[in-house]
């Protein structure tokens, strides 16, 4: 019980002087408690040292190595140019549809889902979350299957004459989208449902009650309301694509190859770990762009409101 | 409770594109089931003629499959005994202590779900390929701790912060030692989110695909690697089987997590289906 006295929650305060800081660090370590939190934390933080953070800094040193072992940046140039910054431009052409496809398909059954009876909506969250937990690998296999020229898909659109069918599917950047989107939805249903179960629906229908219309409703107060979650769900749906593998290497062309495979033909391949080095720690920056663009929206949508409660 | 009505026409387009958004998610997996029990791989969905044949294939003399399968299964266990340790440590320090940087710790156990794996795959393989450590199972069980230990953690936390804590000080109280109230109290109590996090270090495991893709070498290939390597190389229908035998075996999991669940008699202690990073990563800084 000293304890949660002795030693003060990280709040925000104003930066103490190096000496306090012993101080209180002293103080704290002579706790039973933090030593036994301390003991427990150890083993993780060491792992996740030694086989997480260890192997990305030598990444980072190795993308900055030339040949030589001296100091250079021209991996990173290597990366911007020519054929290189082409597939970056594609990993990000590829995110960017795939994340907003799954926010409109997302949007569309989390609304649904969040209006159904409780017994109904978890039977439907199970469909949506059962697959999360299958092999993304597999699913994308199940996904050759269905779009092959003479796949599942193609058949009932020819038997259903369907102008133009059987349609190419597959091998394109339709087939990649399509797939790397029914990877990505569970991700986005999932965030967006718990957004839009805490809405109060009686906010919408005092809005009727006051005679505002349906498009007023959704624009005004549901948008405004799921618009963190909207924001939430995109960003973190675009990191995960940057990074993605299996589905663009198994169902695109030549004209889809992400930053992934790109790596791993510079690894397996041609042993080139330099410029792989710097494609992944580009990666790595891309990721943390969108984690710091999360927390900014975040933060200005918090002050955003806060001045509208008090105003 | 007052609801705003919504308008027939509304309601029916609705629950088509919800249907539609729902078959988008199973199809790929039912087809694959279905396909599997075909006699022509390839042919006509659904099948004309039945067989159990690709199955006994996979079992074949000379089939690379069991190796694959039993790699696989030898490494996600490897990679559930470390994730478990590993969870319960991290998970008590963070729960049931005062903890110094207690937030960096936290970030840190949470960030090997949003950087991309293969930023995780490239440096692991830099890692153990000096140490001439490619194709170990350890090396790649080590590898996949990583990935499951961030999921370990979150549902052990829940479990804990599930706990009362006074039952503990109770037992403390009337003398027992730290370890025994572990024993007897805490670990009794925690016992779904145990199971639920065994399976889920499991299967995130035995489904882990680029960190074994950069960690093995041509005689120890896990599954998932053996499947993407018929997939983008060779045809071979017996990977249909296979494929639904890995659906088979995510569907016995999560049915195992329910039973756990149920068996625990709250039947809502959360987190123990992790939404993984979705919800702890937009948490951000949870709160204690």
């Amino acid at each position: 019980m000293a304890g949660s006295v002795l030693a003060p929650k990280p709040a925000p305060a104003a930066a103490p002087t190096p000496a306090r800081r012993a101080r209180r660090l002293a103080r704290g370590l002579s706790d039973r408690r933090t030593r036994f939190g301390l003991l427990n934390a150890t083993p993780v933080v060491v792992y996740l040292l030694i086989l997480f953070v260890y192997p990305i800094f030598s990444t980072l040193l190795l993308s900055l190595k030339g040949e030589d072992g001296a100091f250079t940046l021209h991996w990173y140039a290597d990366a911007f140019r020519g054929a290189n910054l082409e597939i970056l431009l594609t990993t990000l052409r590829i995110s960017a549809e795939t994340s907003l496809l799954s926010l409109v398909i997302g949007f569309l059954l989390a609304s649904a889902v969040s209006r159904l009876k409780p017994l109904l909506a978890g039977l439907v969250m199970l469909v949506v979350v059962v697959p999360h937990f299958i092999s993304a690998l597999v699913r994308t296999y199940g996904w050759i299957i269905l779009l092959g020229e003479h796949g599942v898909i193609n058949n009932v659109l020819t038997d259903l004459h369907v102008p133009g069918a059987p349609f190419s599917l597959l091998y394109n950047e339709l087939g990649v989208v399509i797939g790397t989107t029914s990877v990505m939805l569970p991700y986005t249903v999932l965030l967006l449902y718990a957004v839009m179960r805490g809405i109060d629906r009686r906010l919408l229908a005092a809005a009727a009650g006051m005679g505002a219309g349906r498009v007023t409703i959704f624009r005004r107060i549901y948008l405004p309301l799921v618009a963190p979650g909207l924001v939430n769900a995109g960003v973190l749906c675009f990191i995960l694509c940057l990074g993605y593998y299996l589905t663009p290497a198994l169902m695109g062309g030549p004209k889809q190859t992400m930053v992934a495979s790109l790596i791993d033909e510079q690894v397996m391949k041609q042993n080139q770990w330099n410029g792989a080095s710097a494609l992944g720690i580009i990666l790595l920056l891309l990721t943390f762009a969108g984690l710091l663009l999360l927390r900014l929206l975040k933060s200005a949508g918090d002050a955003y409101r806060k001045r509208g409660a008090t105003s | 409770m007052i609801q705003l009505r919504s308008t027939l026409a509304g309601r029916i387009v609705l629950t088509v594109f919800a249907t539609l958004i729902l078959l988008f998610l199973a199809l790929p997996i039912v087809v694959i089931v279905v396909t599997s029990f075909g006699k022509d791989a390839f042919g006509d969905f659904p099948p004309d003629a039945w067989t159990l044949g690709w199955y006994q294939q996979l079992f074949a003399t000379g089939s690379k499959w069991p190796a694959a399968l039993s790699l696989s299964a030898l490494v996600a266990a490897l990679t559930t005994l470390f994730s478990l340790v590993l969870g319960m440590t991290a998970a008590t320090a963070l729960v049931r202590s005062e903890l110094p940087l207690r937030s960096a710790v936290y970030g840190l156990v949470l960030a090997p779900l949003v950087i991309p794996q293969v930023v995780i795959a490239l440096g692991l393989f830099l890692l153990f390929e000096p140490a001439s450590m490619l194709g170990s199972p350890i090396a790649i069980a080590l590898g996949h701790t990583v990935l499951a230990s961030p999921i370990a953690v979150m549902i052990l936390m829940a479990t804990l912060k599930g706990i009362d804590e006074r039952l503990e000080d109770a037992a403390a109280s009337m003398g027992a030692s730290r370890f025994t109230v572990a024993r007897r109290i805490t670990f009794p109590l925690a016992m779904p989110g145990l199971v639920a996090a065994a399976i889920f270090s499991f299967i995130t495991s035995f489904d882990e695909f680029f960190i074994s893709q950069f960690l093995s070498s041509v005689d120890t290939v896990t599954l998932p690697v053996e499947v993407f390597n018929v997939l983008q190389y060779d045809v071979d229908p017996s990977v249909t089987a296979i494929s639904a035998i890995l659906i088979a075996v995510a569907v016995v999991a999560l049915a195992l997590v329910g039973v756990a669940r149920r068996l625990s008699g709250t039947g809502k202690q959360d987190g123990l289906l992790p939404t993984e990073p979705a919800v702890g990563l937009t948490a951000g800084s949870e709160t204690p």
